[in-house]
């Protein structure tokens, strides 16, 4: 058996999107509706930022642009969850009926093989609008343009994602040892909409939790401090990418524990 | 006993909810955490607006109204647009049309044991904390009835909403696009991400002759407001009432006239 | 001959909730559970030689799927030890699964939204098959059955037999060393079930590939097995030849009649009375009724009798001087009869 590398899985996950992509055009009235659906959803979200600010006009010191910032930082730091491991959603389901363990019989790593069953092309359309966003307060803000902060800005979206991703992996595993957890999603995915205010609006002990157990500060705020407060960043932030990792790596784990423990119970 | 069949139908749903125990303390948990970032987002969008009272509501009115908001949305989102087109999908809605009930009660009864626990489970030990949080801001008296009664016609009107929707998906084959279009517009105008009260006029006006705002809205300035004069009262109810009426009867009607398909296309 | 799975002395146990009954009973679960261990399988020991296929069997709920899974790798068992391929199924999943095939149940592990040859294709690079063996593999399959017209359709448009024939297909596609099926023919029409035994049979023989068959179809079994296991509550019952098995019965045989006071086109409830009503009548005259049983199906009684013990004349001219017998024939003991009495009454 030749060795199974980064390339190797790759190489899969590359000829599955084509193909998955392929037959999802074929069902052209439910992308088109879907599509509609997620542009709805954007404008509800600035129509209540927008509304929010004409009552308000600043929140904990972060003028209208810069949230407007933040929240253009945390639609694009979401895309990747969206697009990539949506199937998460689905895991229930499957665990649910049995059906998950058709994913337990390949010879590749099951985590792997099932995110690469989805991929959620609507998440495109999100980033774009997050993009529109950053590009647009940015410009606003008058914020420098250079290679370096480009670059700082990737990776710190990267960062991000890394912990909405993670978030969700872990609040999916769920389902492996509790029934009925569904809304366990609901509320993990709710937090996404918590992230885009700074993480000073919270007292030292909530700071804390919302910062190192349920850690909806790195979504947005924390990553976002390296472009927005370059003089005063916090070493958090300097350290967020290496958080990342290791939250990204505890959640698969815990992902991975699930999967193999499952028994295929409801055949 | 005519009634009998329906309370059946309720006592099965409660005994489901009761077998999932962890998810009812997920569920009181999630909105627990919800009501920890509402109290330091508004507190900290309070404190820089710099005074008591913005568009007629005071720190306290708010954080009640988005906190129970949230809570009522746990029992009014019953996913009936998932399982309808889940059904309608798989062919499965043919086996629901020869039970010896109409579909659209057997639904809402089904359904309406789900509501009685999470109002038990969540929306009541939600309603004692944030009252103790609030320093008993919320005035018990006669109008703790006046809710329940606007709160049951809420829960009609949502559940007439999303029975039509649901019955659009017989049409689109779109479940997904089609549910958080609805989800999307519903939250954002019936008043459950903002308060109504912070819109701006004419968004206001626009508002308050859709049926939307009946479902949340109602019921929370019906709590929230001390001293209701009687006019307004009856106003506000007689308004829901006239929704309540108005979408039964459209979406009774859009069924029948869609059941069609049904029977010409074999489901 | 070469072992390939070495099963030795493995148990596993599940703890399953014992719900209470009832709405009060719903709300005293809320507050305090109560589990008991349940054994699904007990102390199984095998072993299964390279190239052969062997019918894994027991009714419903023995634990023939919970064996399976302790093979290919997904439950890890409570105790004793499973070797297949040399591998420690449970854990060496990864290196396991490049060399088995599985088909389990109903549940298509193919593409849902994907045309067949896009998933054979998808298989290919996850097995890292090479392209000759690919190649050979989907010429070797063309000649067996016709697949052109399945290869361009996607699963979701394929009918169920369709769709199991894809299924076992996929599950050989690599060459693997084992084959697991779990109900390969359920539900599927009876050329259907016939064209997949004589595929199976043929990948079998061209492949030297284990096969491991868990069915309720005695067809199947005929069909393809010669060495059969039974197993029930997960207890091990028989492990040997399907001949063997059947000389433990050799004295019974099935006499079958059609009697004139029975209409032809009684339903099968009807049938079922009749059935009862008759070994009643013979238990009455013959007084033991361990040497006898009375079945129905839609056209005939059918009289299980053990010839050491009766007569069959004996048994015919009882039955003639109380009904009329329309037509009669004589069959020597099924596999299905076999097997029913061995999970009614066990060896």
């Amino acid at each position: 058996m030749k060795k199974k590398n980064a390339g190797f899985y790759l190489k899969i996950y590359g000829k599955i999107l084509a193909q998955d992509l392929k037959s999802k055009m074929s069902y052209r009235a439910d992308f088109i509706i879907s599509t509609i659906g997620m542009i709805f959803t954007n404008i509800s979200g600035f129509i209540s930022f927008w509304i929010l600010f004409k009552n308000f006009p600043s929140i904990a010191g972060w003028s209208y642009h810069e949230m407007l910032f933040l929240y253009g930082f945390s639609l694009v730091a979401l895309t990747p969850v969206q697009c990539l491991f949506d199937n998460n959603w689905n895991l229930r389901g499957y665990v649910y009926s049995g059906d998950f363990i058709k994913y337990c019989f390949r010879p590749i790593n099951i985590f792997f093989y099932y995110m690469s069953e989805v991929f959620d092309i609507k998440g495109l359309g999100q980033l774009a609008f997050g993009l529109g966003t950053i590009i647009y307060s940015w410009n606003r803000m008058g914020l420098d343009v250079s290679v370096l902060i480009i670059l700082k800005m990737i990776l710190f979206l990267i960062t991000a994602s890394l912990f909405m991703i993670a978030l969700m992996n872990l609040a999916a595993s769920t389902c492996f040892w509790m029934i009925n957890t569904g809304y366990v999603m609901v509320i993990a995915f709710k937090f996404k909409d918590y992230s885009r205010y700074p993480g000073t609006i919270f007292n030292p002990v909530f700071r804390f939790i919302f910062t190192f157990i349920i850690p909806i500060t790195f979504i947005a705020y924390y990553p976002s401090l390296v472009i927005l407060r370059p003089d005063a960043v916090p070493a958090l932030s300097w350290l967020s990418p290496v958080i990342g990792c290791l939250f990204f790596y505890l959640s698969y784990k815990v992902w991975m524990k699930g999967a193999t423990g499952y028994n295929g119970t409801g055949s | 006993m005519k009634l009998k069949k329906y309370f059946t139908l309720t006592k099965a749903g409660i005994m489901e909810s009761l077998h999932f125990r962890i998810s009812s303390l997920v569920l009181l948990a999630g909105n627990l955490i919800y009501l920890v970032i509402i109290y330091f987002l508004w507190k900290a969008i309070y404190a820089s607006a710099g005074t008591e009272e913005v568009s007629g509501m005071t720190f306290s009115d708010t954080l009640i109204y988005l906190v129970l908001a949230s809570s009522i949305f746990t029992f009014m989102e019953m996913y009936l647009v998932w399982q309808m087109g889940r059904d309608i999908q798989t062919g499965k809605i043919v086996l629901d049309l020869i039970k010896p009930m109409h579909y659209r009660n057997f639904e809402f009864w089904s359904l309406s044991g789900n509501v009685v626990m999470s109002f038990i489970m969540t929306f009541i030990p939600t309603f004692i904390i944030i009252d103790i949080i609030t320093h008993g801001r919320i005035h018990l008296g006669f109008n703790l009835l006046f809710f329940l009664l606007s709160v049951v016609m809420g829960i009609i009107i949502n559940f007439n909403i999303d029975f039509f929707i649901g019955t659009v998906c017989l049409y689109t084959q779109s479940i997904w696009g089609i549910n958080i279009m609805k989800e999307v517009i519903v939250l954002l105008l019936s008043g459950a991400t903002i308060p109504i009260a912070f819109f701006p006029e004419p968004l206001k006006t626009i508002v308050s002759y859709l049926p939307f705002q009946s479902i949340y809205n109602a019921p929370l300035t019906i709590l929230i407001e001390n001293d209701m004069p009687a006019s307004k009262l009856a106003a506000i109810l007689l308004t829901q009432l006239f929704w309540v009426c108005a979408v039964s009867v459209i979406s009774k009607l859009f069924w029948h006239r869609s059941l069609k398909i049904i029977t010409v296309n074999g489901g | 001959m070469e072992q390939i799975i070495e099963i030795k002395n493995i148990t596993k146990e599940f703890k399953v909730l014992n719900r209470r009954e009832g709405l009060s009973g719903s709300i005293r679960d809320l507050f305090s559970r109560n589990y008991s261990a349940v054994k699904a399988v007990d102390n199984i020991s095998m072993s299964i030689s390279q190239g052969e296929i062997v019918g894994y069997l027991g009714p419903n709920g023995a634990g023939k799927s919970t064996t399976i899974k302790m093979m290919t790798g997904v439950l890890e068992p409570t105790s004793g030890t499973i070797l297949v391929n040399g591998h420690v199924p449970y854990k060496n999943r990864t290196q396991n699964a490049q060399e088995i095939g599985v088909v389990f149940g109903q549940r298509s592990q193919l593409w849902w939204a994907l045309p067949l040859i896009e998933s054979f294709r998808i298989l290919k690079d996850i097995y890292q098959i090479s392209d000759d063996d690919y190649n050979g593999m989907l010429e070797f399959y063309k000649s067996l059955v016709d697949i052109e017209p399945l290869l361009h359709k996607t699963v979701r448009q394929m009918s169920l037999g369709q769709r199991t024939l894809s299924d076992i297909l996929a599950a050989f596609l690599h060459n693997p060393k084992v084959v697991f099926l779990d109900e390969p023919t359920i539900g599927l029409d009876v050329s259907m079930k016939s064209k997949i035994r004589v595929l199976i049979q043929a990948l079998n023989q061209k492949k030297n590939t284990t096969v491991i068959l868990t069915t309720h179809d005695m067809g199947d079994v005929d069909a393809l097995c010669r060495r059969i296991v039974i197993i029930d509550k997960g207890k091990m019952l028989y492990d040997n030849d399907i001949e063997h098995l059947r000389g433990f019965f050799g004295s019974y045989i099935t006499l079958k009649v059609r009697l004139s006071d029975v209409p032809d086109d009684a339903d099968a409830e009807t049938m079922k009375k009749e059935a009862s009503k008759l070994e009643a009548e013979l238990e009455q005259k013959f007084s033991d009724d361990k040497n006898l049983s009375v079945g129905a199906d839609e056209e005939w009684l059918s009289i299980l009798i053990d010839r050491d013990k009766l007569q069959i004349m004996d048994v015919l001219n009882f039955i003639q001087s109380k009904h009329s017998i329309k037509d009669m024939k004589q069959n020597e003991i099924s596999t299905e009869t076999v097997i029913r009495k061995i999970y009614e009454e066990g060896v």
